[in-house]
Protein backbone atom coordinates (compact mmCIF):
# COMPACT_ATOMS: atom_id res chain seq x y z
CA UNK A 1 0.00 0.00 0.00
CA UNK A 2 1.96 3.26 -1.27
CA UNK A 3 1.07 6.61 1.06
CA UNK A 4 1.38 9.61 -0.71
CA UNK A 5 2.86 12.70 1.60
CA UNK A 6 2.44 16.04 0.68
CA UNK A 7 5.11 18.45 2.39
CA UNK A 8 4.35 21.94 1.96
CA UNK A 9 3.53 25.38 3.91
CA UNK A 10 2.01 28.06 1.37
CA UNK A 11 5.12 30.49 2.70
CA UNK A 12 8.47 30.33 1.46
CA UNK A 13 11.78 29.24 3.13
CA UNK A 14 10.03 27.61 6.53
CA UNK A 15 12.05 24.43 5.57
CA UNK A 16 9.79 22.28 3.23
CA UNK A 17 12.96 20.78 1.51
CA UNK A 18 14.51 19.61 4.09
CA UNK A 19 11.86 18.57 6.07
CA UNK A 20 10.55 16.39 2.81
CA UNK A 21 14.58 15.20 2.16
CA UNK A 22 15.13 14.32 5.94
CA UNK A 23 11.61 12.81 6.46
CA UNK A 24 12.75 10.55 3.04
CA UNK A 25 15.49 9.52 4.47
CA UNK A 26 14.64 8.76 7.57
CA UNK A 27 11.59 6.68 6.19
CA UNK A 28 14.19 4.66 3.75
CA UNK A 29 16.82 4.37 6.55
CA UNK A 30 13.82 2.53 8.85
CA UNK A 31 13.74 0.08 5.14
CA UNK A 32 10.62 1.94 3.59
CA UNK A 33 11.04 2.10 -0.61
CA UNK A 34 10.80 5.85 -0.67
CA UNK A 35 10.59 8.29 -3.44
CA UNK A 36 10.79 12.13 -3.13
CA UNK A 37 9.54 14.34 -6.14
CA UNK A 38 10.72 17.61 -6.69
CA UNK A 39 7.03 19.85 -7.70
CA UNK A 40 8.89 23.55 -7.53
CA UNK A 41 9.32 23.84 -11.30
CA UNK A 42 11.99 26.18 -12.86
CA UNK A 43 13.33 26.51 -8.86
CA UNK A 44 14.52 22.85 -8.28
CA UNK A 45 16.35 22.68 -4.56
CA UNK A 46 16.01 19.00 -3.25
CA UNK A 47 18.75 17.41 -5.43
CA UNK A 48 20.65 19.99 -4.26
CA UNK A 49 19.69 19.20 -0.14
CA UNK A 50 19.81 15.38 -1.51
CA UNK A 51 23.25 15.83 -2.90
CA UNK A 52 22.33 14.17 -6.26
CA UNK A 53 22.37 17.89 -8.41
CA UNK A 54 25.45 16.78 -10.46
CA UNK A 55 23.60 13.39 -11.57
CA UNK A 56 20.18 15.03 -12.82
CA UNK A 57 20.05 14.00 -16.51
CA UNK A 58 16.16 13.27 -16.75
CA UNK A 59 13.74 15.38 -14.45
CA UNK A 60 9.88 15.43 -13.90
CA UNK A 61 8.49 17.08 -16.83
CA UNK A 62 10.86 15.02 -19.00
CA UNK A 63 8.61 11.66 -17.64
CA UNK A 64 5.39 13.45 -17.98
CA UNK A 65 6.12 14.45 -21.59
CA UNK A 66 7.02 11.25 -22.44
CA UNK A 67 11.14 12.03 -23.19
CA UNK A 68 11.95 9.23 -21.12
CA UNK A 69 10.86 6.67 -18.91
CA UNK A 70 10.10 6.69 -15.24
CA UNK A 71 12.91 4.37 -13.68
CA UNK A 72 15.44 6.65 -16.33
CA UNK A 73 14.40 9.48 -14.33
CA UNK A 74 13.78 8.57 -10.84
CA UNK A 75 18.11 8.89 -9.21
CA UNK A 76 18.96 6.61 -6.70
CA UNK A 77 20.56 7.67 -3.33
CA UNK A 78 24.07 6.75 -2.71
CA UNK A 79 23.84 6.28 1.09
CA UNK A 80 20.65 4.55 1.20
CA UNK A 81 19.55 2.03 -1.41
CA UNK A 82 15.94 2.24 -1.69
CA UNK A 83 15.55 6.29 -1.09
CA UNK A 84 15.10 7.86 -4.49
CA UNK A 85 14.63 11.34 -6.03
CA UNK A 86 12.87 12.46 -8.95
CA UNK A 87 13.96 16.12 -9.94
CA UNK A 88 11.91 18.64 -11.16
CA UNK A 89 12.93 20.62 -13.98
CA UNK A 90 15.35 24.41 -13.75
CA UNK A 91 14.53 25.57 -17.33
CA UNK A 92 10.40 24.86 -17.89
CA UNK A 93 7.88 26.26 -16.01
CA UNK A 94 4.64 25.00 -13.51
CA UNK A 95 3.05 25.09 -16.80
CA UNK A 96 4.38 21.76 -17.66
CA UNK A 97 2.83 20.21 -15.08
CA UNK A 98 -0.99 18.94 -15.42
CA UNK A 99 -3.33 16.64 -13.41
CA UNK A 100 -3.07 13.50 -16.00
CA UNK A 101 0.76 13.66 -16.20
CA UNK A 102 1.08 13.91 -12.40
CA UNK A 103 -1.53 11.22 -11.99
CA UNK A 104 0.28 8.63 -14.55
CA UNK A 105 3.64 9.12 -12.69
CA UNK A 106 1.98 8.70 -9.05
CA UNK A 107 0.47 5.47 -10.56
CA UNK A 108 3.42 4.19 -11.83
CA UNK A 109 5.35 4.89 -8.54
CA UNK A 110 2.57 2.95 -6.86
CA UNK A 111 2.77 0.41 -9.48
CA UNK A 112 6.33 0.00 -8.74
CA UNK A 113 5.66 -0.90 -5.32
CA UNK A 114 7.14 2.28 -3.10
CA UNK A 115 5.76 2.61 0.28
CA UNK A 116 6.00 6.06 1.03
CA UNK A 117 5.48 8.98 -2.32
CA UNK A 118 6.63 12.14 -0.62
CA UNK A 119 6.02 15.22 -2.88
CA UNK A 120 8.06 18.37 -2.01
CA UNK A 121 5.71 21.37 -2.91
CA UNK A 122 6.46 25.07 -3.96
CA UNK A 123 5.65 27.83 -1.83
CA UNK A 124 2.39 29.72 -2.89
CA UNK A 125 -1.02 28.17 -3.52
CA UNK A 126 -0.66 28.08 -7.70
CA UNK A 127 -0.70 25.16 -10.02
CA UNK A 128 2.92 23.76 -8.62
CA UNK A 129 1.73 23.70 -4.71
CA UNK A 130 -2.28 22.64 -5.91
CA UNK A 131 -0.77 19.35 -7.97
CA UNK A 132 1.76 18.42 -4.94
CA UNK A 133 -1.11 18.44 -3.00
CA UNK A 134 -3.84 16.98 -5.06
CA UNK A 135 -3.39 13.00 -4.64
CA UNK A 136 -2.24 13.28 -1.05
CA UNK A 137 -3.38 10.95 1.52
CA UNK A 138 -1.38 13.00 4.21
CA UNK A 139 -0.23 16.39 4.27
CA UNK A 140 2.25 17.95 6.86
CA UNK A 141 2.18 21.53 6.99
CA UNK A 142 5.44 22.81 7.72
CA UNK A 143 4.76 26.21 10.00
CA UNK A 144 7.36 28.69 11.89
CA UNK A 145 6.21 29.81 14.94
CA UNK A 146 5.73 33.33 13.56
CA UNK A 147 2.54 35.15 13.23
CA UNK A 148 2.69 35.10 8.91
CA UNK A 149 3.46 31.81 8.19
CA UNK A 150 0.96 30.51 10.65
CA UNK A 151 -1.75 32.38 8.71
CA UNK A 152 -0.49 31.06 5.62
CA UNK A 153 -0.50 27.43 7.13
CA UNK A 154 -4.08 28.16 7.65
CA UNK A 155 -4.84 28.97 3.97
CA UNK A 156 -3.10 25.78 3.11
CA UNK A 157 -4.94 23.61 5.63
CA UNK A 158 -8.35 25.26 3.91
CA UNK A 159 -7.11 24.11 0.67
CA UNK A 160 -6.38 20.78 1.55
CA UNK A 161 -9.78 20.48 2.67
CA UNK A 162 -11.35 21.28 -0.48
CA UNK A 163 -8.99 21.24 -3.36
CA UNK A 164 -7.59 17.65 -3.37
CA UNK A 165 -8.88 14.19 -5.38
CA UNK A 166 -9.81 12.80 -1.13
CA UNK A 167 -11.61 16.51 -0.32
CA UNK A 168 -13.25 15.80 -3.93
CA UNK A 169 -14.34 12.45 -3.10
CA UNK A 170 -15.34 13.03 0.39
CA UNK A 171 -13.71 10.00 1.84
CA UNK A 172 -12.70 11.14 5.06
CA UNK A 173 -10.25 14.07 2.90
CA UNK A 174 -6.18 14.43 3.91
CA UNK A 175 -4.62 13.30 7.24
CA UNK A 176 -3.49 16.58 8.30
CA UNK A 177 -0.32 17.19 10.49
CA UNK A 178 1.91 20.37 11.64
CA UNK A 179 5.41 20.27 11.62
CA UNK A 180 6.92 23.51 13.27
CA UNK A 181 10.53 24.50 11.77
CA UNK A 182 13.23 26.79 13.48
CA UNK A 183 11.93 26.43 16.77
CA UNK A 184 13.78 28.38 19.82
CA UNK A 185 12.70 27.53 23.16
CA UNK A 186 14.67 30.63 24.11
CA UNK A 187 12.80 33.28 22.18
CA UNK A 188 9.56 31.62 23.61
CA UNK A 189 10.47 32.15 26.96
CA UNK A 190 11.07 35.57 25.91
CA UNK A 191 8.10 36.16 24.71
CA UNK A 192 9.28 37.08 20.83
CA UNK A 193 7.93 33.39 19.29
CA UNK A 194 4.75 31.73 19.23
CA UNK A 195 4.94 28.75 21.16
CA UNK A 196 4.35 25.23 20.36
CA UNK A 197 0.63 25.50 22.08
CA UNK A 198 0.15 29.04 20.83
CA UNK A 199 0.33 27.63 16.92
CA UNK A 200 -1.61 24.14 18.34
CA UNK A 201 -4.24 26.15 19.00
CA UNK A 202 -4.86 28.87 16.94
CA UNK A 203 -4.25 25.74 13.48
CA UNK A 204 -6.48 23.36 16.05
CA UNK A 205 -4.20 20.75 14.92
CA UNK A 206 -1.55 18.03 16.54
CA UNK A 207 1.98 18.77 16.14
CA UNK A 208 3.74 15.55 14.23
CA UNK A 209 7.30 17.10 15.16
CA UNK A 210 8.86 20.19 16.31
CA UNK A 211 12.32 20.72 14.82
CA UNK A 212 14.23 23.47 16.69
CA UNK A 213 16.71 26.03 15.25
CA UNK A 214 19.61 24.62 14.63
CA UNK A 215 23.00 25.89 12.48
CA UNK A 216 23.52 21.88 11.67
CA UNK A 217 20.44 22.36 8.83
CA UNK A 218 22.08 24.88 6.80
CA UNK A 219 25.51 23.20 7.08
CA UNK A 220 23.73 19.84 6.29
CA UNK A 221 21.99 21.61 3.22
CA UNK A 222 24.98 23.35 1.90
CA UNK A 223 27.03 19.61 1.81
CA UNK A 224 24.23 17.84 0.61
CA UNK A 225 23.17 15.61 2.87
CA UNK A 226 19.89 15.58 4.61
CA UNK A 227 20.26 16.67 8.17
CA UNK A 228 18.32 13.48 9.59
CA UNK A 229 21.61 11.93 8.29
CA UNK A 230 23.61 13.56 10.99
CA UNK A 231 23.41 12.40 14.08
CA UNK A 232 25.09 14.68 15.93
CA UNK A 233 22.64 17.00 15.69
CA UNK A 234 19.43 17.70 17.64
CA UNK A 235 17.80 18.66 14.36
CA UNK A 236 18.37 15.05 13.54
CA UNK A 237 16.90 13.81 16.22
CA UNK A 238 13.81 15.62 16.01
CA UNK A 239 13.29 14.62 12.68
CA UNK A 240 13.78 10.93 13.08
CA UNK A 241 10.60 11.50 16.39
CA UNK A 242 8.82 12.85 13.77
CA UNK A 243 9.22 9.88 11.25
CA UNK A 244 8.70 7.42 14.44
CA UNK A 245 5.11 9.19 14.98
CA UNK A 246 4.61 9.39 11.28
CA UNK A 247 4.56 5.27 11.30
CA UNK A 248 2.33 5.55 14.56
CA UNK A 249 5.16 5.71 17.61
CA UNK A 250 3.78 7.63 20.55
CA UNK A 251 6.83 10.30 21.47
CA UNK A 252 6.74 12.47 23.74
CA UNK A 253 8.07 16.25 22.10
CA UNK A 254 11.59 17.21 22.86
CA UNK A 255 13.09 20.31 22.25
CA UNK A 256 10.40 22.50 23.53
CA UNK A 257 11.61 23.80 26.55
CA UNK A 258 14.74 25.97 27.06
CA UNK A 259 17.55 23.69 28.65
CA UNK A 260 18.14 23.77 32.16
CA UNK A 261 21.47 25.23 33.43
CA UNK A 262 23.58 23.81 36.32
CA UNK A 263 22.53 21.60 39.46
CA UNK A 264 20.60 24.03 41.37
CA UNK A 265 18.29 25.26 38.45
CA UNK A 266 17.48 21.78 38.03
CA UNK A 267 16.99 21.58 41.86
CA UNK A 268 15.26 24.53 42.24
CA UNK A 269 13.79 26.12 38.66
CA UNK A 270 10.49 26.02 38.08
CA UNK B 1 -22.52 53.59 13.78
CA UNK B 2 -21.97 53.44 10.43
CA UNK B 3 -18.66 54.13 10.02
CA UNK B 4 -15.38 51.42 11.18
CA UNK B 5 -15.10 52.51 14.36
CA UNK B 6 -11.22 52.56 14.56
CA UNK B 7 -10.60 54.32 10.75
CA UNK B 8 -8.94 57.56 11.39
CA UNK B 9 -9.53 58.66 7.63
CA UNK B 10 -13.49 59.20 6.14
CA UNK B 11 -13.88 56.64 3.63
CA UNK B 12 -14.52 57.97 0.21
CA UNK B 13 -17.69 55.75 0.11
CA UNK B 14 -19.80 53.34 1.84
CA UNK B 15 -21.61 50.03 0.89
CA UNK B 16 -24.49 49.31 2.00
CA UNK B 17 -27.10 46.53 2.28
CA UNK B 18 -30.38 47.48 3.62
CA UNK B 19 -33.88 47.46 1.78
CA UNK B 20 -35.45 50.62 0.23
CA UNK B 21 -38.93 51.41 -0.70
CA UNK B 22 -39.80 50.24 -4.21
CA UNK B 23 -42.79 50.06 -6.11
CA UNK B 24 -43.58 47.13 -8.11
CA UNK B 25 -45.68 46.87 -10.92
CA UNK B 26 -47.24 43.63 -11.46
CA UNK B 27 -48.21 43.04 -15.04
CA UNK B 28 -50.85 40.89 -15.98
CA UNK B 29 -50.92 41.72 -19.60
CA UNK B 30 -48.01 42.54 -22.13
CA UNK B 31 -51.02 44.40 -24.22
CA UNK B 32 -49.36 48.15 -24.05
CA UNK B 33 -52.30 49.41 -24.81
CA UNK B 34 -54.11 48.11 -21.98
CA UNK B 35 -51.03 48.92 -19.25
CA UNK B 36 -51.19 52.38 -20.49
CA UNK B 37 -54.48 53.02 -19.79
CA UNK B 38 -54.27 51.43 -16.81
CA UNK B 39 -51.60 53.74 -16.03
CA UNK B 40 -53.18 56.85 -16.70
CA UNK B 41 -55.84 56.25 -14.85
CA UNK B 42 -54.42 55.38 -11.75
CA UNK B 43 -51.85 58.36 -12.14
CA UNK B 44 -54.60 60.61 -12.54
CA UNK B 45 -56.49 59.81 -9.54
CA UNK B 46 -53.24 59.81 -7.29
CA UNK B 47 -51.98 63.28 -5.75
CA UNK B 48 -50.25 65.41 -8.89
CA UNK B 49 -46.73 64.07 -9.05
CA UNK B 50 -47.38 61.26 -7.25
CA UNK B 51 -45.89 58.78 -9.55
CA UNK B 52 -44.03 61.31 -11.41
CA UNK B 53 -40.52 59.17 -11.70
CA UNK B 54 -41.51 57.03 -9.17
CA UNK B 55 -38.96 53.89 -9.42
CA UNK B 56 -40.60 50.67 -9.99
CA UNK B 57 -39.90 47.16 -10.25
CA UNK B 58 -41.20 44.98 -13.21
CA UNK B 59 -42.62 41.57 -11.88
CA UNK B 60 -43.35 39.71 -14.81
CA UNK B 61 -44.44 36.44 -12.39
CA UNK B 62 -48.09 36.91 -12.79
CA UNK B 63 -48.11 36.82 -17.06
CA UNK B 64 -49.24 33.41 -17.90
CA UNK B 65 -45.98 33.31 -20.26
CA UNK B 66 -42.57 34.95 -20.43
CA UNK B 67 -43.19 37.73 -22.96
CA UNK B 68 -40.53 37.98 -25.94
CA UNK B 69 -37.99 40.57 -25.73
CA UNK B 70 -39.69 43.37 -28.43
CA UNK B 71 -43.30 42.68 -26.55
CA UNK B 72 -41.48 43.63 -23.54
CA UNK B 73 -39.70 46.99 -25.05
CA UNK B 74 -42.92 48.47 -25.86
CA UNK B 75 -44.81 47.94 -22.60
CA UNK B 76 -41.17 49.57 -20.84
CA UNK B 77 -41.43 52.06 -22.94
CA UNK B 78 -45.46 52.39 -22.16
CA UNK B 79 -44.25 52.75 -18.35
CA UNK B 80 -41.74 55.12 -19.42
CA UNK B 81 -43.70 57.38 -21.30
CA UNK B 82 -46.69 57.36 -17.76
CA UNK B 83 -43.79 58.48 -15.88
CA UNK B 84 -42.73 56.28 -14.02
CA UNK B 85 -38.85 55.39 -14.15
CA UNK B 86 -38.30 51.04 -14.50
CA UNK B 87 -35.16 50.23 -12.39
CA UNK B 88 -35.23 46.36 -12.69
CA UNK B 89 -37.06 42.91 -12.75
CA UNK B 90 -38.40 40.86 -10.00
CA UNK B 91 -36.61 37.54 -10.24
CA UNK B 92 -38.47 34.45 -10.93
CA UNK B 93 -37.57 31.96 -13.34
CA UNK B 94 -34.42 31.40 -16.18
CA UNK B 95 -36.60 33.00 -18.57
CA UNK B 96 -36.81 36.47 -16.89
CA UNK B 97 -33.29 36.68 -15.93
CA UNK B 98 -32.20 36.13 -19.55
CA UNK B 99 -35.29 39.23 -20.38
CA UNK B 100 -33.21 41.39 -17.22
CA UNK B 101 -29.86 40.81 -19.13
CA UNK B 102 -31.18 41.82 -22.93
CA UNK B 103 -32.86 44.82 -21.31
CA UNK B 104 -29.79 45.37 -19.55
CA UNK B 105 -32.12 46.05 -16.41
CA UNK B 106 -30.85 44.20 -12.79
CA UNK B 107 -32.58 41.81 -11.20
CA UNK B 108 -34.03 42.40 -7.73
CA UNK B 109 -34.69 39.53 -5.47
CA UNK B 110 -37.97 39.32 -3.78
CA UNK B 111 -38.13 39.60 0.24
CA UNK B 112 -41.23 37.99 0.42
CA UNK B 113 -42.89 35.37 -1.58
CA UNK B 114 -46.49 37.28 -2.67
CA UNK B 115 -49.45 35.51 -0.28
CA UNK B 116 -52.54 34.99 -0.87
CA UNK B 117 -54.69 37.11 0.92
CA UNK B 118 -55.53 35.26 4.16
CA UNK B 119 -59.26 33.45 4.68
CA UNK B 120 -61.32 35.32 6.45
CA UNK B 121 -61.55 33.06 9.46
CA UNK B 122 -58.25 31.63 10.28
CA UNK B 123 -58.09 28.92 12.94
CA UNK B 124 -54.78 29.42 15.25
CA UNK B 125 -52.58 26.12 14.79
CA UNK B 126 -50.14 24.96 17.11
CA UNK B 127 -47.81 25.20 15.10
CA UNK B 128 -44.57 27.76 16.37
CA UNK B 129 -43.90 30.74 13.89
CA UNK B 130 -40.73 30.56 11.62
CA UNK B 131 -38.62 32.84 11.44
CA UNK B 132 -39.32 35.40 8.91
CA UNK B 133 -37.47 35.11 5.92
CA UNK B 134 -35.62 31.63 6.97
CA UNK B 135 -36.14 28.04 6.97
CA UNK B 136 -35.91 26.13 10.42
CA UNK B 137 -32.51 24.23 10.46
CA UNK B 138 -29.41 26.46 9.97
CA UNK B 139 -26.40 25.82 8.31
CA UNK B 140 -24.04 23.69 10.20
CA UNK B 141 -20.29 23.67 9.44
CA UNK B 142 -18.48 21.10 11.35
CA UNK B 143 -14.71 21.52 10.04
CA UNK B 144 -12.43 24.46 10.99
CA UNK B 145 -13.17 27.62 8.54
CA UNK B 146 -9.58 28.16 7.31
CA UNK B 147 -8.08 31.62 6.14
CA UNK B 148 -9.38 32.47 3.29
CA UNK B 149 -12.55 30.38 3.12
CA UNK B 150 -15.76 31.74 2.78
CA UNK B 151 -19.49 30.33 4.96
CA UNK B 152 -22.57 31.89 3.89
CA UNK B 153 -25.80 30.66 5.11
CA UNK B 154 -27.91 31.59 2.59
CA UNK B 155 -31.84 32.40 4.24
CA UNK B 156 -30.33 30.20 7.14
CA UNK B 157 -28.70 31.25 10.49
CA UNK B 158 -25.17 29.73 10.18
CA UNK B 159 -23.82 27.43 12.70
CA UNK B 160 -19.46 26.75 12.94
CA UNK B 161 -18.85 24.29 15.61
CA UNK B 162 -14.43 24.79 15.11
CA UNK B 163 -12.84 28.15 14.73
CA UNK B 164 -12.90 30.35 12.30
CA UNK B 165 -9.35 31.31 11.33
CA UNK B 166 -7.95 35.04 10.55
CA UNK B 167 -8.86 36.17 6.99
CA UNK B 168 -11.70 33.87 6.92
CA UNK B 169 -15.34 34.96 6.18
CA UNK B 170 -18.32 33.52 8.06
CA UNK B 171 -21.97 35.05 6.46
CA UNK B 172 -25.63 34.57 6.96
CA UNK B 173 -28.90 35.96 5.82
CA UNK B 174 -30.04 34.81 9.57
CA UNK B 175 -27.49 34.66 13.34
CA UNK B 176 -24.30 33.46 12.73
CA UNK B 177 -23.22 31.61 15.96
CA UNK B 178 -19.48 30.06 16.44
CA UNK B 179 -18.60 27.78 18.90
CA UNK B 180 -15.06 27.80 18.81
CA UNK B 181 -12.65 31.16 18.11
CA UNK B 182 -13.71 34.12 15.70
CA UNK B 183 -10.47 35.41 14.30
CA UNK B 184 -12.07 36.15 10.90
CA UNK B 185 -14.68 38.18 9.89
CA UNK B 186 -18.26 37.65 10.54
CA UNK B 187 -21.49 39.11 8.98
CA UNK B 188 -25.01 38.46 10.22
CA UNK B 189 -28.27 39.72 8.40
CA UNK B 190 -26.30 39.54 4.98
CA UNK B 191 -29.42 40.89 3.32
CA UNK B 192 -30.37 43.79 5.61
CA UNK B 193 -32.37 41.45 8.30
CA UNK B 194 -31.29 43.83 11.18
CA UNK B 195 -32.77 41.32 14.13
CA UNK B 196 -29.23 39.39 13.24
CA UNK B 197 -27.11 38.59 15.97
CA UNK B 198 -23.96 37.30 15.89
CA UNK B 199 -22.57 34.96 19.14
CA UNK B 200 -18.66 33.42 19.48
CA UNK B 201 -17.30 31.51 22.16
CA UNK B 202 -13.39 33.25 22.44
CA UNK B 203 -13.66 36.54 20.15
CA UNK B 204 -10.45 37.79 18.22
CA UNK B 205 -12.53 38.77 15.64
CA UNK B 206 -10.97 41.06 12.95
CA UNK B 207 -14.63 42.41 11.86
CA UNK B 208 -18.09 42.23 12.24
CA UNK B 209 -21.21 43.20 10.68
CA UNK B 210 -24.60 43.19 10.87
CA UNK B 211 -27.05 44.16 8.73
CA UNK B 212 -24.79 46.60 6.50
CA UNK B 213 -23.48 48.19 10.10
CA UNK B 214 -19.83 47.01 10.42
CA UNK B 215 -17.29 47.44 12.73
CA UNK B 216 -13.31 46.59 12.49
CA UNK B 217 -11.22 45.49 15.54
CA UNK B 218 -8.12 46.63 15.06
CA UNK B 219 -7.30 46.46 18.56
CA UNK B 220 -9.85 44.32 20.77
CA UNK B 221 -10.87 46.08 23.61
CA UNK B 222 -9.47 44.31 26.95
CA UNK B 223 -12.81 43.15 28.41
CA UNK B 224 -13.40 41.50 25.17
CA UNK B 225 -10.67 40.03 24.46
CA UNK B 226 -10.94 35.47 24.20
CA UNK B 227 -14.22 35.78 25.73
CA UNK B 228 -17.49 34.69 25.05
CA UNK B 229 -19.65 37.79 22.88
CA UNK B 230 -22.09 38.56 21.30
CA UNK B 231 -23.11 41.50 18.86
CA UNK B 232 -26.22 43.13 18.00
CA UNK B 233 -27.94 46.08 16.44
CA UNK B 234 -29.49 48.47 18.29
CA UNK B 235 -30.78 51.67 15.79
CA UNK B 236 -28.03 52.33 14.07
CA UNK B 237 -25.54 51.44 16.38
CA UNK B 238 -23.26 47.78 16.74
CA UNK B 239 -23.40 46.28 20.18
CA UNK B 240 -20.52 44.20 21.17
CA UNK B 241 -20.60 42.92 24.44
CA UNK B 242 -19.33 39.92 26.83
CA UNK B 243 -22.19 37.55 27.28
CA UNK B 244 -23.35 35.98 30.44
CA UNK B 245 -22.54 39.02 32.06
Amino acid sequence: MTEIIVVTSGKGGVGKTTTAASLAAGLARRGKRVAVIDFDIGLRNLDLIMGCERRVVYDFVNVIQGDCTLRQALIKDKRLDNLFVLAASQTRDKEALSVEGVRRVLDELTADGFDYIICDSPAGIEKGAYLAMYFADRAIVVVNPEVSSVRDSDRILGLLASKTLRAEQGNGGVQEHLLLTRYSPRRVAAGEMLSVADVREILGLEVLGVVPESADVLSASNAGSPVILNAESIASHAYEDAVGRLLGEELPLRFVDEPKKGFFARMFGS
Amino acid sequence: MSRPAEATHEPALEIRFGQVGLAQLRLRTTDPAACVDELTGRIASAPPGFFERTAVCVDLTMLEREPEIAEMRTVLDAVRRAGMLVVGLTSGTDAIAGLARALALPILPAFRVPKKPPAPTQVPTGQPAAAAGTSAAALVHQQPVRSGQRVYARQHDLVVTATVGAGAEVMADGCVHVYGALRGRAMAGARGETAARIFCLTFHAELVSIAGVFRVFETIPGELAGQPVQAWLDGDALNVARLGG
